[in-house]
């Protein structure tokens, strides 16, 4: 069987993350932008997308926000099996005698008010 | 006796950035003349009429900068060489002189004919004398990247030829969806290279379905625990950044990063894939580019089958409007699987990315509908078994698995 050497490039001079921004990466950011818009305040970053000239900074933003966008999935779909949970403890919790079918509370007809 | 095709669980597609079929794999017309690659009556003027021809001069980084413009309106001075009537026919001779309105220096606009000579790229050159090299894949559109690569996901960019987000709001639905809704269930994942590098599929797909993703590290884990999908499309590191594991290098080979860094990425994919035997014998991987880059190639895109959508001449740039009635550049693409007989070169069919979704809807799901009119026209380079299908269209077509494909020491 063959074994074929694959040469690694020189590490030091292949990267460079002060290098320009292409215009894949500029179109990317724009993608990412436009999807940030989207998210709830607290899930965006501060980043000012239009002062992004180099690649490193490219990379920073784009990690944020894909981050980003995922947490706020992550949030929602928490936020979802909580309630799904919640919804099934309460199907079957034992109902009490006189208690509703639909879970409704009766209105108390106890006066409430500080004790004197 | 089970073939390939019946061996076949997994299809994994690697999309790589910006480089035509001559640039990459031209050199290889003289080790193998079916091979339609690169001659000496080759040419294109330059921009005192002086004839250029390509020459194996190619550099890993540090040539093609600025980057080749690879927009619309620059592809399509690089089809028809500036022949803007409407009798025009394309000839491939307008790269040098598209190269030249970016830095307006004769001798620097010569290096968009260059090409890499086969020992610079030893993983990508063995990989398309191995295996299957395709001799007319071409890019979907004359454009720009994010376009080309909607059609490998929808089999459509829906009418964009710009780098512009596509909201999808038309009834195709893209490949994973497809196949993680079928019944029964199919599986399928996209994997960027990390979060720092993402997707280039940011609008739809990880804005509202995240959970498609995974990242390069996880594909490795899931090659060795034998939990790759059904289908897996991988996108490569698109920037040079920083992680917790180190300096990562841009390996896309988008000008202009690292050559030799994508070439490693492609062997680490074929490798994962390999060193798990069970996965190596029942996985078809296509390595394919999304675009030639705004670089030389000299076989002229044919005509296809019109998708429904038309560009406006306002969305074209060219003052004519684009009815995606023709393919853009060819690429590289090369299929590969221990069932495809060594040296296998594809010719005589036209791929383009719309083959993609074609192939693995085909493949997995059979009958489906809606598709657009280009994927429901493009051919497949994986055609399952069955009644009244020509069995020399099937590029696994060995009885028995082949105990000689190379390794790739990374």
């Amino acid at each position: 069987m063959t074994v074929i050497h694959v040469p690694r490039p020189d590490v030091k001079s292949a990267m460079d993350s002060d290098r320009p921004v292409n215009t894949l990466l500029k179109a990317q950011i724009q993608h990412l932008r436009d999807a940030e818009r989207n998210l709830p305040l607290r899930h965006r970053t501060d980043i000012y997308v239009n002062a992004i000239k180099t690649e490193g900074e490219a990379a920073e933003y784009i990690r944020q926000v894909t981050e980003a966008i995922r947490e706020a999935h992550e949030a929602a779909a928490a936020k979802r099996g909580r309630g799904i949970a919640i919804a099934a403890a309460a199907a079957d919790r034992p109902r009490r005698k006189g208690a509703s079918a639909s879970g409704e509370k009766k209105k108390s007809t106890v006066k409430r008010g500080r004790k004197t | 006796m089970p073939t390939g095709l019946d061996s076949l669980k997994h299809i994994v597609v690697l999309m790589m950035e910006n480089r035509s079929f001559d640039h990459m794999l031209g050199s290889l017309r003289v080790v193998d003349s079916r091979i339609d690659g690169v001659t000496d009556q080759l040419s294109n003027p330059d921009t005192t009429g002086a004839l250029v021809k390509p020459q194996p001069l190619a550099d890993f980084q540090g040539q093609l900068d600025p980057d080749p413009d690879h927009h619309f309106p620059a592809v399509d001075l690089q089809i028809f060489g500036g022949d803007t009537s409407p009798s025009r026919v394309a000839n491939m001779q307008g790269f040098v002189k598209s190269y030249f309105n970016q830095e307006r220096d004769v001798g620097h606009s010569q290096k968009i004919m260059y090409y890499f000579a086969q020992n610079q790229l030893p993983v990508l050159t063995t990989l398309a004398l191995e295996f299957a090299v395709f001799n007319r894949w071409f890019a979907s559109i004359p454009g720009p990247t994010i376009c080309n690569r909607a059609f490998a996901h929808y089999g459509t960019s829906f009418g964009r030829v710009d780098m512009n987000p596509i909201y999808v709001n038309e009834p195709f639905k893209n490949i994973y969806d497809r196949l993680i809704n079928a019944n029964p269930k199919h599986t399928a994942k996209l994997y960027y290279y990390d979060m720092t590098s993402s997707t280039m599929e940011v609008a739809n797909l990880l804005q509202n379905e995240p959970e498609l993703f995974g990242t390069y590290q996880q594909f490795l884990n899931d090659c060795s625990t034998g939990n790759l999908p059904d289908y897996s499309f991988i996108e490569p590191n698109y920037s040079d950044h920083d992680s917790d594991s180190g300096e990562e290098v841009a390996n896309d080979q988008h000008p202009d990063h690292n050559v030799q860094a994508g070439e490693l990425f492609i062997a680490s994919v074929y490798n994962a894939i390999k060193q798990n035997a069970n996965l190596w014998q029942s996985t078809a991987l296509l390595v394919v580019y999304d675009e030639h880059g705004g670089i030389y190639d000299h076989v002229k895109p044919p005509a296809c089958t019109p998708d429904q959508f038309t560009a406006s001449a306002n969305d074209t740039g060219t003052g004519q409007p684009f009815a995606f009635d023709r393919l853009g550049v060819r690429v590289p693409a090369i299929l590969i699987s221990p069932w495809i007989p060594k040296g296998t070169v594809v010719d005589g069919r036209v791929f383009d990315h719309a083959s993609i979704p074609a192939t693995i809807t085909k493949f997995f799901l059979g009958d489906y509908s809606p598709r657009s009119p280009r994927e429901t026209s493009a051919d497949v380079f994986i055609e399952p078994n069955g009644p009244g299908v020509d069995p020399t269209r099937n590029l696994l077509s060995l009885a028995a698995m082949r105990n000689d494909c190379p390794d790739f020491d990374v």
